[in-house]
C-alpha cells in the first residue's frame, strides 16, 4: 500500500503530539546550594544571577508588570500577610530583595513554598531588579502585624545592643550592605526568620548575626521582633 | 442510528479539517473569519461562545493568549488530538488573524451549575488560601476575570473546561502555560478547584 504524502505528514504529526505528551513536566523543585552549614561559607558572595540583576538599569514600570505573579501572595500594595508569614515588601531596599530572591533561586535560602514562583521560568534576573526597584518605591503600608507588646523595653534593649549597628536605630537597614529594613515588618515573619537564623535553618544568614543570636532565648527573639515590627523608619 | 459523543464528533471534524487545511493557506482577515465560521464554529460557536462545556469559550479571550495557544497546539507543546490537525497547516499570519477574530467577539454570560460554591470560589479567587499557599487568581487574571496578555480571560468560561485544565496542570499533562499554574493547581484541593471554576463561570 502506498500512502499519500499528506497522510504521512498527518500521521507523523499525530505521533509527534503523542510523543510530546510523554515528556516530563518541568521540575519546580528547589535546588540546594551550600549555605551557612558549610565550612568556608562566605555571606553574600558574588553570584552571576545576582550580578546581572545588580548591573541592570532597573525600570519600576516594568517591575510593576512583572510583580503581577508575586502579588497573588504579597498583595498589590506589597503588604504581604501577617498570618501567613508572607513578608511585607513595600519600601524594602532593592538590593535586599535582589539578594534574597537570588538566594532562593540558587537554593541558599530554603523556601519551597515560594520557589515555584521565583524561578527563571517566571522572572529573569533583570525583571527581579525591576520588581525590586518598584517595591522599594512603594509607600510602606500601615497596619503590619505586631507582637503582644508586653516586652518592648526588653526588645529595645536587645535591639540597641545587638541589632542597631547594622539594621539602623530606626530599623532602616543599609542598602549598600544588603542589610534589610526591619521596621514595619510583620512580627510573625521577623520572629520566624530570626529563630531560623539562630538555629541555622536560614542558611543564607550572616554568620555575624548568627553569632549575636546564639544566646537568645525564644522569649528574647519574640521581644526584639515585636520591637522591630513597631519601628517607623521609612514612614 | 448510533449517537456520537461530542468528543468523537470533534475528533472526526478535526481529522477531516486537518486534511482539508493541509493544502489551504489563509491570506486575509476574511479568510480567517471564514475558517472560524466554517470549521472552528463546529466546536467553539460562530462567535466563539461555545455551548459545549468541554470546549472552551474563545469570545473576548486575550489575543496574546490565544495566539500562544494556537502556536503551542501546532508545535505540540500543548497536546490535543482534537486541535492539532486543525492548526497543522496554518501559518503564523493565519493564527494571528484567528486570535484577533476571537479576541474581538463579545463573550456571552457563563453557566453556573452550583451556586452554593460561589461564595467560597469568590474568596479564593480574590484572596487565595494562605493555609496551602495558593495565591489569589485575580493578581494575574484580573479582578473581573478579563485576563491580561498571556494571562487568559477566565470570566464566563465553562466550569467543566476550567476543571479539566486544573487537573491537567496538577498532573503535569498540560505543560504549556504551566509555569505558574502547575504550582497553583497542585496546591489546590479538588473542592477548591470546583469552587473557583464555578465563580469564574459566574463572572460576567
Amino acid at each position: 500500500m502506498k500512502l499519500s504524502p499528506r497522510f504521512t505528514t498527518l500521521a507523523a504529526l499525530l505521533i509527534a503530539s503523542f510523543g510530546a505528551s510523554a515528556a516530563p513536566a518541568d521540575s519546580q523543585q528547589q535546588p540546594r546550594a551550600a549555605g551557612i552549614e558549610t565550612y568556608g561559607y562566605t555571606w553574600n558572595s558574588p553570584d552571576q544571577d545576582m550580578n546581572r540583576a545588580l548591573a541592570h538599569r532597573a525600570d519600576p514600570g516594568k517591575g510593576e508588570a512583572a510583580y503581577k505573579v508575586c502579588k497573588g501572595c504579597h498583595k498589590a500594595d506589597g503588604a504581604g500577610l501577617a498570618d501567613a508569614e508572607y513578608p511585607q515588601l513595600a519600601g524594602q531596599h532593592a538590593n535586599v530583595i535582589i539578594k534574597q530572591m537570588m538566594d532562593i533561586r540558587a537554593g541558599r535560602r530554603d523556601n519551597p513554598r515560594m520557589y515555584p514562583f521565583a524561578g527563571e521560568w517566571i522572572v529573569s534576573a533583570e525583571e527581579i531588579a525591576d520588581i525590586a526597584v518598584y517595591l522599594q518605591k512603594l509607600p510602606i503600608p500601615a497596619g503590619n502585624g505586631k507582637g503582644n507588646g508586653y516586652h518592648l523595653s526588653r526588645g529595645k534593649a536587645l535591639y540597641d545592643k545587638d541589632c542597631a549597628s547594622c539594621h539602623g536605630n530606626a530599623g532602616e537597614g543599609d542598602a549598600a550592605n544588603f542589610y534589610p529594613m526591619v521596621a514595619g515588618q510583620h512580627f510573625s515573619y521577623l520572629k520566624r526568620e530570626t529563630r531560623e537564623s539562630r538555629d541555622h535553618g536560614r542558611r543564607n544568614a550572616s554568620p555575624e548575626m548568627v553569632k549575636v543570636l546564639k544566646g537568645y532565648s525564644d522569649a528574647d527573639v519574640d521581644a526584639v521582633s515585636d520591637y522591630m515590627s513597631r519601628l517607623k523608619a521609612g514612614r | 442510528m448510533t449517537a456520537f459523543s461530542p468528543k468523537i464528533t470533534a475528533v472526526a471534524i478535526g481529522l477531516i479539517g486537518g486534511f482539508w487545511l493541509a493544502g489551504v493557506a489563509l491570506a486575509s482577515d476574511t479568510a480567517a473569519t471564514k475558517l472560524a465560521h466554517d470549521v472552528c464554529a463546529g466546536c467553539h460557536g460562530v462567535d466563539g461562545n461555545s455551548v459545549v462545556p468541554n470546549f472552551p469559550k474563545l469570545a473576548g479571550q486575550q489575543k496574546v493568549y490565544l495566539l500562544r495557544e494556537l502556536k503551542d497546539y501546532r508545535s505540540g507543546k500543548r497536546v490535543s488530538d482534537i486541535m492539532a490537525p486543525f492548526v497543522a497547516g496554518l501559518g503564523d499570519d493565519d493564527l494571528e488573524q484567528l486570535a484577533a477574530y476571537y479576541a474581538k467577539q463579545t463573550p456571552a454570560p457563563g453557566v453556573v451549575n452550583n451556586p452554593g460554591l460561589l461564595a467560597v470560589g469568590k474568596s479564593l479567587y480574590l484572596n487565595g488560601n494562605s493555609a496551602n499557599d495558593v495565591p489569589s487568581c485575580e493578581s494575574c487574571h484580573e479582578t473581573d476575570g478579563s485576563g491580561s496578555g498571556k494571562f487568559p480571560r477566565v470570566a464566563g468560561q465553562h466550569s467543566e473546561y476550567a476543571l479539566d485544565q486544573f487537573r491537567l496542570y496538577a498532573t503535569g499533562k498540560r505543560t504549556n502555560g504551566a509555569r505558574v499554574m502547575k504550582a497553583v493547581a497542585e496546591r489546590m484541593t479538588e473542592a477548591e478547584t470546583r469552587a473557583v471554576a464555578e465563580y469564574m463561570a459566574s463572572m460576567p
